[in-house]
């Protein structure tokens, strides 16, 4: 059974038709890169499935338990804050806590959920997490004291941290100069070999293909071409996917 | 006479700093109160709350006095502040409660919105409540950012309390002006600034202090 269940998610903003009906599966220990042009929808799919907004019409399963649908949204804030801990999201423009420290960040929200019990275990969770980051000496440190690539490896342990089922990233380089770049996908790389499933939207076509296990290309609200990410990155089926892909070569 | 003039509007002060302490402790939290109203998702609640603070922000504090400590009286034949010094200067404190929560809450609401969107999203995909959120996160943020125009509205407040004794509240210019009557000098009247000098000084110290103290983040 597959860990993740995406069956015709609809989503419009006023009379903009934003996802236009959008069905995946995803496999436990699989990633999967979503690829395509701006305004093509990929942001609005992770941010329906981290309940960032609320999805018109579809369903969402989890470990075959169908968290949302559509026909009957969830407007219970306790609900939907439970719901949200399926996903972890990464996002592009960080959005770390400038007043925690990257360890702050990155317990503050198990520590809270636990009610102050288990703080050591947390805490060593914590410094471990940012160990694997590569980022053991720099977890005093706030946020306006690291660089780009380090505060986003922060929030991927903020996120790790919580230990969701599915951890998607919202073009996590997109904020990044491009010799910071390098430093964030190796990091995710080193997840995908851990096996660790994933969501990757992303820019980063070498990276998509070679990271990920499943690719899908989005276009206009849809799902135009999906399938293992090698194939459809090096020998697109669909000509509009063709078409993306060489304006990117350019 | 220095000495004798010097004690006078010491016991002024008091009268003023007493009026300062009150509106500051109570117009603070109404403050953040009406700030939450005036950003209500509800149009019945949003409305009237900005309508107030249009109307309060709008008009003179000097004229707010008159009509809360006469207003009562004349147009509903109530006599609520009774005739005391204490009606006075429950009636003066009303007046300035009001007035400075509505500033506040100008000041607290741009706070609150100029905090990114994405802090209270990387609060809710963490799994944390709407309370965590805003007093985990948020708060801190907020009150780092409103620190100076607070600063500078609280001490507008020490200079405003002056007003007060429009409706005879007695504060530290009432005692001095007191002189020019009694001794026929006006020297003490001068001299009161000196006080609102010392005091708005150290305000300034203390506002500057806590700044410095929250400049540990961004």
């Amino acid at each position: 059974m597959p860990i993740l269940e995406v069956r015709d998610l609809k989503k419009n903003f006023d009379k903009t038709e934003v996802l236009k009906g959008i069905s995946f599966d995803l496999e436990e220990g699989e990633a999967i890169s979503i690829i395509g042009s701006s305004g093509s929808g990929k942001t609005t799919l992770l941010r329906c499935l981290n309940f960032l907004e609320t999805a018109d019409e579809g369903t969402i399963s989890v470990r075959g338990e169908c968290l949302f649908d559509g026909a009957h949204p969830v407007t219970d804030a306790e609900k939907l804050r439970r719901m949200r801990l399926h996903f972890g999201l990464v996002f592009q423009q960080f959005n770390l806590f400038p007043q925690y420290t990257a360890l702050e960040n990155v317990t503050l929200a198990p520590l809270l959920a636990s009610g102050g019990a288990d703080r050591g275990a947390i805490i060593d969770n914590g410094k471990q997490l940012l160990d694997q980051m590569g980022l053991y000496d720099r977890m005093d440190n706030y946020p306006h004291q690291l660089s780009g690539g380090q505060q986003q490896r922060v929030a991927i342990a903020r996120a790790l941290a919580l230990k969701p089922d599915i951890l998607c990233f919202d073009e996590p380089t997109s904020a990044l100069d491009p010799e910071l770049t390098g430093e964030v996908l190796k990091v995710i790389r080193n997840l995908a070999e851990k096996k660790t499933t994933m969501i990757i939207v992303t820019h980063e076509m070498a990276f998509a293909r070679d990271v990920a296990d499943k690719a899908i290309f989005m276009d206009g609200g849809v799902i135009l071409e999906q399938g293992p990410a090698k194939e459809l990155i090096n020998n697109p089926r669909q000509e509009r996917t063709r078409q993306f892909l060489s304006g990117l070569a350019k | 006479m220095f000495l004798t003039v010097t004690l006078s509007l010491l016991e002024g002060f008091l009268g003023t700093l007493k009026l300062f302490i009150l509106t500051l402790v109570l117009a603070l939290p109404l403050g953040l109160f009406i700030s939450f109203g005036s950003m209500s998702k509800l149009a019945v609640i949003r409305g009237p709350v900005r309508f107030v603070i249009w109307i309060i922000r709008g008009t003179p504090l000097m004229l707010q006095l008159l009509i809360i400590y006469y207003g009562p009286g004349i147009f509903m034949g109530l006599n609520v502040w009774g005739s005391d010094t204490t009606g006075r200067f429950t009636a003066a404190l009303v007046a300035f409660v009001i007035n400075y929560a509505c500033y506040f809450s100008e000041i607290f609401r741009g706070g609150i919105q100029s905090i990114p969107v994405g802090q209270y999203e990387a609060g809710a995909v963490l799994g944390m409540t709407r309370r965590q959120i805003f007093n985990k996160i948020i708060l801190l943020q907020v009150i780092k950012r409103i620190v100076p125009p607070i600063s500078n509205e609280v001490i507008t407040l020490v200079k405003d309390t002056s007003l007060a004794r429009v409706i005879a509240v007695y504060e530290i210019i009432w005692n001095g002006q007191a002189f020019i009557k009694s001794s026929g000098i006006i020297w003490p009247l001068f001299y009161t600034g000196a006080f609102y000098l010392i005091f708005s000084g150290l305000l300034t110290f203390v506002f500057g202090y806590i700044e410095k103290k929250l400049s540990y983040f961004r």
